[in-house]
């Protein structure tokens, strides 16, 4: 399997019922043209839009902030050497990928 | 066990209009279901016709490329094998989350001509391979076959069954519960590539957009496994029937056209509402318009 995706266990005692309710998904994928598209959204099919995406690099350095578009999903260019995607779930529970996880 | 060959129900549309009181208007708000219970009342001593439109997983946690066999075919006992023509569409819809566009993708070009081997019988059919790319986004992808009308010899007339099969990349739902405004067919009330074994399976069938009331349906289990590799069905059933009646369950929906089955067993389960378009001909016969929509039970395991 050359992609991962990154789910967020529903055994997080004392969360909102909202969050509870709702699962964070995150996935990416390669464009093959040096970019990369990450696609997020709910386990209730909800919106993604407008949450917080943060790329770092293998030094923890912040490369790219940024949120999801209304379409749910997020494109960069991608970075030279490791990095990873952090998709900002909610009530700070952050979905990692790492960028070796993540091809066309 | 009884062993027949292409049994199908031939006074559906007689029955469906007995019963039937009209069309009703609207699927409802509340699903107020009665329950039309699995084993029911009518009897069928063999199987029946059913489009198979298969792929291995219903629920994948990432993408890759879906294969798929199109067979038309009698799924429990495998007993005959029938010939398809070219179909006439073929196609899956995607939708990443409940918000955002569909997106119809034509998958005719990927259709690849094949003989494929039941247990006793071989035919004409087909298989795909569709690249990585048609489901490389996360969401919903209902499938969508129609297939060429077969000709029925033992009834004189045509069979034309509309089938979709729905899987799933990664648990973003999209648009599973949606009609795709097809002549007939069968719409999810519950996710059909998440049911756990033993639970229940709820549906409603539509013609013209329109709930049918009291629409004869058929269910049968994939018994024999498809091998796409291999161009085959598997040769060993899975379970069987301890008598005829439960190799074709026949049940009635209910007067707003909705079903509920339940799933004993892991696997497919095909989902067949028969003769919904009253008066249609292909080629001066007449031709039954039946719906076909294939679920999955999963088993909970540790």
């Amino acid at each position: 399997m050359n992609r991962r995706l990154a789910f967020y266990s529903l055994l997080l005692f004392g969360m909102s019922q909202v969050t509870l309710a709702h699962t964070p998904i995150c996935d990416c994928y390669d464009n093959g043209d040096n970019t990369i598209t990450c696609e997020g959204g709910f386990s209730d099919g909800g919106t993604a839009a407008g949450i917080p995406m943060r790329i770092i690099d293998g030094a923890g350095k912040l490369l790219i902030d940024g949120a999801m578009s209304a379409q749910s999903d997020f494109t960069f260019t991608k970075p030279d050497g490791n990095f990873r995607v952090e998709f900002e779930g909610g009530d700070g529970h952050i979905i990692q990928i790492d960028g070796r996880d993540i091809e066309e | 066990m009884v062993t027949a060959t292409s049994f199908r129900s031939m006074d559906a549309t007689l029955r469906n209009r007995r019963l039937g009181t009209g069309r009703v208007r609207g699927i409802g708000h509340a699903v107020e279901l009665s329950c039309v219970i699995l084993l029911a009342a009518f009897s069928s001593t063999a199987s029946a016709h059913f489009q198979l439109l298969y792929t291995p997983e219903a629920a994948l946690n990432a993408s890759r490329a879906i294969p798929l066999a199109l067979v038309f075919s009698h799924p429990f006992n495998n007993g005959y094998t029938m010939s398809m023509g070219e179909p006439e569409a073929f196609y899956v819809i995607s939708q990443r989350g409940a918000e955002a566009e569909r997106r119809k993708t034509d998958l005719l070009e990927y259709l690849e001509p094949v003989t494929w081997s039941g247990v006793d019988s071989q035919a004409e059919a087909f298989v795909a391979h569709p690249p990585r790319s048609v489901t490389r986004s996360l969401g919903d992808y209902t499938y969508v076959l129609r297939p060429a009308p077969y000709y029925e010899e033992q009834e004189d007339k045509y069979i034309q069954q509309i089938t979709k099969t729905v899987i799933n990349v990664g648990g973003l739902p999209g648009s599973w519960d949606e009609p795709l405004g097809l002549p007939v067919e069968i719409v999810p009330l519950d996710k059909p590539y998440a049911n756990w074994v033993g639970g229940v399976f709820r549906a409603v069938v539509l013609a013209d957009g329109m709930p049918v009331p009291n629409a004869e349906i058929e269910i049968e289990y994939l018994n024999h496994e498809p091998q796409i590799d291999q161009l085959r069905f598997a040769a060993e059933a899975k379970i069987t029937a301890p008598q005829g009646s439960f190799i074709t369950l026949s049940i009635r929906a209910n007067a707003q056209g909705e079903v509920m089955i339940g799933l004993p067993k892991a696997g497919w389960w095909g989902i067949c509402a028969l003769d919904l378009d009253d008066g249609l001909e292909y080629n001066d016969k007449e031709l039954s318009l039946d719906a076909v929509l294939w679920i999955k039970a999963t088993d909970m395991l540790p």
